[in-house]
């Protein structure tokens, strides 16, 4: 198995805050890795370098490299615009376009890009919300407003979104924080059965959601990389004290 | 979609059926080996490290899915009857060793009169009908063939001790067959007892219920 993601010596700041010191890693291709962490540690940056995000803040400033199949993503030749299409986003808060139709807005991104075969189009929308677990809701009343739908369903209307420009990687901001268990239950469902087709990197505040979901797993501190590797092993026998002591529930 | 945590406990049940089905062949190999007095030693020897180390991996799945998936209800029965099984089939291919073991010390039971190898053949008959019970109950988790292995399990503890009793009154001309017989009778009962147990982890996971047939 190979590594889609390998992160070198990353550090990141807002301003002269530094939030990121020296983070190095790599993310196997078509599995889920899960980065856990008290609040505030820095999970939400480190995701958001991985897909040049984190320099749309202003004075945010990134070092390191981050290479996407063996090519750093902050190299000069590199437009971002291309980075973010081949690594996609889905946030904690499940945010469909509200004015937005749901067949449109799982089409929001392809017509960004150029996309407007309505042929092409209805076929993309169909299997990116095939691929979302949402077709069979939906597929009648694709003219509805996707805020008309439940939490669960939007946040799988985001993914579908997500999934529409073909992504490589797809980045998941605690995604199910916002959703009821049974919502955050399918969600999780659906992260396994999209790891056979891509890389998923998750953030996550619940430590049993990453323990579930992940395969491989990244606990950060105030900023630093503390472990990182399977997630059975660190469920069942972390090697860092630190880390014992946050998923045993002893501070954070 | 399915569950993420029955992924898991598929792989888990796969690789118990796989240990049941590799446990019954050793058992039967080392009787066999036994009563024929053939040298069967180092091939169950070799299978049943095999099976020590299955059951380790068996093990190190169950926690991996406790640790994972915070299992309950129905999915907690089952992986804590998991455990428990794997550690009986473990125990049977060390009571298959030590059937195999007697053969090579001392001469198993070839110096034994007819009546003797007849009677033991006919228990480890039963005792390997125990066995496959147990298999087939856990791969169906079925509590209603669970449950037919008390009648075997009696008529095995029955014959056990009326064996004992028939050595009192009558001893076999030789202290090895003597000795020999009585171990393979004894090891015979507890492969039979592990049987019950694995019948009664069964009968717990598909419904709960703590019963005991013994
Ligand atoms: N836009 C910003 N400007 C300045 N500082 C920021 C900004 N966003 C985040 N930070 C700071 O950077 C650090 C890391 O924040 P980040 O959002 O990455 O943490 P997190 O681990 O995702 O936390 P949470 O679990 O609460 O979402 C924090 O100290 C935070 O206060
Ligand atoms: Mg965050």
């Amino acid at each position: 198995m190979s590594y889609k993601i390998e992160i070198q010596s990353l550090s990141a700041w807002f301003g002269s805050k530094q939030v990121l010191q020296d983070i190095t890693m790599k993310i196997k291709e078509n599995l889920v890795t899960a980065i856990i962490g008290p609040s505030g540690c820095g999970k939400t940056t480190l995701i958001r370098c991985l897909n040049r995000m984190h320099e749309l803040t202003p004075r945010a400033k990134v070092t390191g490299r981050v290479l996407l199949d063996g090519e750093d993503i902050y190299s000069e030749n590199v437009d971002p615009v291309t980075v973010r299409r081949r690594i996609g986003m889905v946030f904690q808060k499940p945010n469909p376009f509200p004015m937005m139709s749901i067949y449109d807005n799982t089409a929001a991104g392809l017509k960004l890009n150029g996309v407007a075969d309505k042929h092409r189009l209805d076929g993309i929308v169909e299997k990116s919300l095939r691929a979302a677990h949402l077709w069979d809701e939906v597929k009648l009343e694709l003219g509805k407003s996707g805020a008309s739908l439940s939490g669960g369903q939007q946040q799988r209307l985001c993914i579908a979104r997500a999934l529409a420009i073909e992504p490589e990687v797809i980045l998941m901001d605690e995604p199910t924080s916002a959703l009821d268990p049974t919502a955050a239950a399918k969600i999780e469902q659906l992260i396994r059965i999209l790891a056979e087709n891509y890389t998923v990197v998750i953030v996550t505040h619940n430590m049993q959601q990453a323990a579930r979901v992940s395969d491989f797993t990244a606990f950060l501190y105030l900023g630093k990389l503390v472990e990182y590797g399977l997630t059975k092993d660190i469920f069942e026998n972390p090697k860092s004290e630190l880390t014992e002591k946050y998923i045993t529930g002893e501070f954070g | 979609m399915s569950r993420i945590i029955d992924t898991g406990l598929e792989e888990l049940s796969v690789m118990l059926c796989r240990m049941g089905e590799l446990t019954y062949e050793t058992v039967s190999l080392s009787i066999k080996g036994c009563l024929n007095g053939t040298s069967v030693y180092s091939q169950v020897h070799e299978m049943s490290d095999a099976l020590i180390s299955m059951s380790d991996q068996a093990e190190d799945k169950t926690f991996e899915l406790i640790a994972r998936f915070q299992p309950v209800a129905s999915d907690l029965r089952t992986i804590k009857s998991y455990m428990k099984i794997a550690y009986d089939f473990a125990r049977y291919s060390r009571y298959a060793l030590d059937i195999s073991y007697i053969n090579e010390q001392l001469g198993g039971l070839k110096e034994c009169e007819e009546w003797i190898t007849e009677y033991i053949e006919k228990m480890s008959e039963k005792v390997l009908n125990m066995v496959r019970t147990s298999i087939d109950a856990l791969r169906s988790h079925s509590a209603q063939l669970a449950k037919t292995i008390a009648k075997t399990e009696e008529e095995v503890d029955k014959m056990y001790f009326e064996y004992l009793d028939k050595l009192i009154k009558k001893a076999p001309a030789t202290s090895k067959c003597t000795i020999s017989s009585v171990l393979v009778v004894r090891y015979l009962e507890r492969i039979a007892d592990h049987a019950t147990y694995i019948c009664e982890s069964v009968i717990y996971l598909a419904t709960g219920e703590k019963t005991t047939l013994r």
